[in-house]
């Protein structure tokens, strides 16, 4: 009887089990009623397909169809195409979004170096023809100054919109998509510089002996310091070490005038201009401390000091052990050499660690070291006015140097809930996370959950999922993250009114820089000069008050 | 006999408005403007205020002016005597009476027809440095490559040669016109004369061709100084400021940092300096003429 008893129960638990097995795949199946073929029709392959519906179904979309339907949401967007760099998520995910509020979303792209002036004039003219903008966090200042965009803070306790977790949001980006404490940004891209090198030569016992012999130096891996770098660039510059018959590069930048050249500088010259703070507290700010841009009791820049000035002279070095073709290089051509493997290093976004991992685009995967951003064996005391040497204490900056390009929402829109629902699904952490993962969207880690433990949650399983090299996937998400954790102090991000103009100064004069037409000296005290304009121009008092607010300074 | 009707201001309506629209309002606000310190923030809060001459009197002192100047000049006065220089050639070709001259002159006229933004963007990949078509071609032959993106001079010479291959044409089209509206008789009589092909170019047809001539240097003054798409799309104004012309700085200072009573300032001096320079060729025509 018993025996017949469990023989029953046992028919009935695999019955249940079945049952629930192919509800729980029915549902997996579909979203909203439609399947990952009419809701993915732009996925690469099929493994992405079924990555991106395993997102959409633990994102766990609320139905908003009843809110919504009939709306239409429009987005503006860096011009990039279906499968290009942050606007190809947004035509990804479009057909989800869709699915869920039953609005339409149209997507508006905007050529990178027209955004600016294309969305503002829309602003000034009055036209206000978005309802949501992807913007790089140093537009912030000038959109929120003029009341273009609304905080979004207001949505947040709001039931019916997806969720997405501003407590893994890394401080250090969260701190860009804010102002004055309310948020105006929500979650998706995000930007810090780090180097990439290539580990399979560095690691090479043929390599590491020629470096000793000709340098005297152990081959340092990675390299911790811009001048370990500088020296690691300088031994494998026009030597043919990849075996293509050809001299190879020992760096590979993007120096074009208008091709984000100023972003290398900044990453770099950071830990030579910026003096930390003395004591236990030595991220404070005071006038001669971890300040970077302006002198924070008076605004007289400090973009043409001894530091500064040093830094670019390294810069200029640096840049000679590449191909002289790097100053008319955008980012796509920089992060090319380096991918199909003609450059010994770079540093730049997270994107370079994935774009790796894809063998259309690159010849280096298995073969990827990463590490957080040099520090440097030289800086200055901005307080002592003199450099310090310090090989076995390096100075130490981290940076968040870059777009963080992030979705912003119009104060003058007229579907604020819709605008949120969007921004907050992209910002859901399957769905950024997916973005995250996958290179060609453009989206770097900027969540905790992006991470390895101890200081995130993802596993090098997920990454692999993805078509990583488990290798390359340790060195990308450990040096991403250091780069943001790591570091005892931290460049701060220019967030005043102007800082479009202020880096389009700074951009044209280092360009000149670059290319010997100007010293670094005079370009950098050109540069001071046109910066102090502008803030007469903004009226220096509020620059001033600005400022200061920014970067946490109490005079 | 027809009527004067009332209509006719009617179906003028729409010509007038749209001039006034179009023409004299931005024409007349971008005045008022240059004498205002308005910029993004101050515009969005309709807070500028006027500021005299100010404007005006910073242009002096713009290190940028005089470095944005320096090379709309050597693309002013270099692609416009290449363009008369080749297209006069072409057209005193094209003049004479050889085979396929009809299906050449049309394809000669094509580069006419491209946008000078898609024309950058072309450049871009002819004047590549490591893997351009130009650079190929140089070292084919024996030269060592030219830095086209990566020298100041370089990089203006390239845009310099872009845009005397876009505009030739043009010159081409009208010398050409001109050209076969000389009298046959003229050439016949001078031919009595001489049996010198370059006397009888120098002594009837330059003189006859000179007010197109004239007319057309005038029209490339004053369009090669506006020069802003080619430098903006191929170069972004780089290497450092290398490539951005006085045109391309109005638009940076106007439409990127959002300078506008100043830009508007620095465009008024563009338009002075085109006043200027049709001002002395029509005087010039007129005491030739009268």
């Amino acid at each position: 009887m018993n025996r017949k008893f469990l023989v029953f129960v046992s028919l009935l638990s695999v019955l249940l089990i079945l049952i629930s097995g192919t509800v729980v795949l029915a549902q997996g199946e579909t979203f909203m009623g439609k399947t990952a073929e009419e809701l993915f029709p732009g996925a690469a392959d099929e493994t992405e397909r079924a990555n991106a519906m395993a997102a959409l179904l633990e994102a766990n979309l609320p139905d908003a169809t009843g809110r919504f339907a009939g709306q239409t949401l429009t987005v503006a967007v860096q011009q990039a195409g279906a499968r290009g760099g942050i606007s190809g998520p947004y035509y990804f995910w479009r057909e989800a979004f869709q699915a869920a509020t039953g609005a339409t979303l149209e997507i508006v792209e905007i050529p990178q170096a027209q955004y600016f002036t294309t969305t503002s004039t829309d602003f000034l003219t009055g036209q206000n023809s978005y309802d949501v903008m992807n913007i790089g966090a140093w537009y912030l200042s000038d959109y929120v100054v003029n009341g273009w965009i609304q905080p979004i803070d207001p949505f947040f306790e709001q039931e019916g919109f997806p969720v997405w977790d501003r407590e893994a949001v890394f401080p250090s980006l969260a701190n860009l998509m804010k102002w004055e404490g309310r948020w105006y940004g929500a979650l998706n891209d995000g930007d810090a510089q780090m180097l990439y090198y290539r580990k399979d030569i560095l690691t090479d016992p043929e390599w590491q002996a020629a470096f000793k012999e000709e340098t005297g130096m152990d081959m340092p891996v990675p390299p911790k310091t811009w001048q370990q770098l500088l020296a690691v660039t300088k031994f494998f510059n026009g030597k043919d070490w990849n075996g293509d018959g050809d001299p190879d590069d020992g760096i590979s930048l993007h120096l074009r005038t208008g091709g984000q050249g100023m972003f290398h500088f900044m990453s770099l010259s950071a830990p030579f201009a910026i003096t930390p703070a003395p004591g236990d507290d030595i991220g404070k700010v005071t006038k001669y401390h971890n300040v970077y841009w302006f002198d924070p009791d008076d605004l007289t820049p400090l973009i043409n000091q001894p530091g500064h000035v040093a830094a670019l002279e390294f810069l200029k070095e640096l840049a000679a052990t590449g191909s002289t073709a790097q100053f008319g290089w955008e980012l796509a051509e920089a992060w090319s050499n380096f991918l199909n493997g003609n450059a010994i290093a770079t540093f730049s976004w997270g994107d370079v660690g994935s774009l790796a991992q894809d063998p259309s685009r690159s010849t280096i995967q298995g073969k990827l070291g990463g590490a957080r951003i040099p520090c440097s064996e030289r800086w200055y005391d901005l307080e002592k006015g003199e450099f310090v040497e310090d090989s076995a204490n390096p100075n130490c900056v981290g940076n968040t140097t870059g777009g963080s390009w992030y979705p912003v929402m119009s104060a003058f829109t007229d579907v604020p809930e819709l605008a949120y629902y969007f921004m907050a699904m992209q910002a859901a952490k399957p769905i950024n996370f997916f973005n995250v993962y996958y290179g060609w969207t453009g989206v770097d880690p900027g969540a905790t959950y992006d991470l390895f433990p101890p200081l995130g949650t993802a596993s090098v399983d997920d990454y692999v999922a993805a078509g990583y090299d488990a290798g390359d996937a340790l060195e990308y998400i450990t040096g991403y993250g250091e780069n943001f954790f790591s570091h005892p102090i931290y460049q701060t991000y220019l967030r005043i009114p102007g800082t479009v103009t202020f880096w389009e100064i700074l951009d044209t004069r280092l360009g000149q820089a670059m290319i010997d037409e100007l010293t670094p000296q005079a370009a950098l005290d050109l540069v001071a000069q046109e910066w102090d304009q502008v803030n007469n121009d903004l009226g220096r008092e509020e620059q001033l008050r600005v400022y200061q607010a920014g970067i946490g300074y109490t005079p | 006999m027809y009527k004067k009707s009332r209509a006719r201001y009617f179906f003028l309506m729409p010509g007038v408005v749209w001039i006034l629209a179009f023409t004299f309002f931005p024409l007349i606000f971008s005045l008022y403007l240059s004498f205002t310190n308005a910029n993004m923030r101050n515009f969005t809060q309709a807070t500028w205020n006027l500021v005299g001459f100010q404007n005006y009197a910073s242009i002096g002192s713009d290190l940028r002016v005089g470095e944005t100047v320096v090379t709309s000049l050597y693309l002013t006065v270099g692609s416009t005597l290449l363009t008369l220089t080749l297209g006069t050639f072409l057209a005193w070709l094209f003049n004479h009476d050889l085979p396929g001259l009809r299906i050449f002159r049309s394809i000669l006229t094509m580069p006419l027809f491209a946008a000078p933004i898609a024309l950058g963007f072309m450049g871009l990949i002819l004047f590549n440095e490591t893997s351009g078509s130009i650079n190929s071609i140089i070292r084919g032959l024996g030269g060592t490559g030219v830095r086209w993106m990566t020298d100041s001079w370089s990089a203006r010479t390239a845009v310099l040669l872009l845009d005397t291959w876009q505009w030739s044409p043009f010159v081409f089209v009208i010398i050409l016109a001109a050209m076969q509206s000389i009298p046959e008789e003229l050439y016949e009589a001078a031919r009595l004369d001489t049996g010198s092909g370059w006397a009888v170019f120098r002594s009837i047809t330059f003189p006859l061709i000179a007010p197109a001539l004239g007319t057309v240097a005038l029209l490339r003054l004053v369009e090669t100084f506006k020069i802003l798409d080619i430098p903006f799309s191929m170069l972004g104004g780089g290497p450092g400021s290398a490539t951005q012309t006085y045109s391309y700085y109005v638009y940076i200072t106007g439409l990127r940092n959002f300078n506008m009573g100043y830009a508007s300032a620095l465009a008024y001096i563009l338009v002075i300096i085109a006043i200027i320079i049709s001002t002395v060729y029509f005087w010039r025509v007129r005491a030739r003429f009268e």
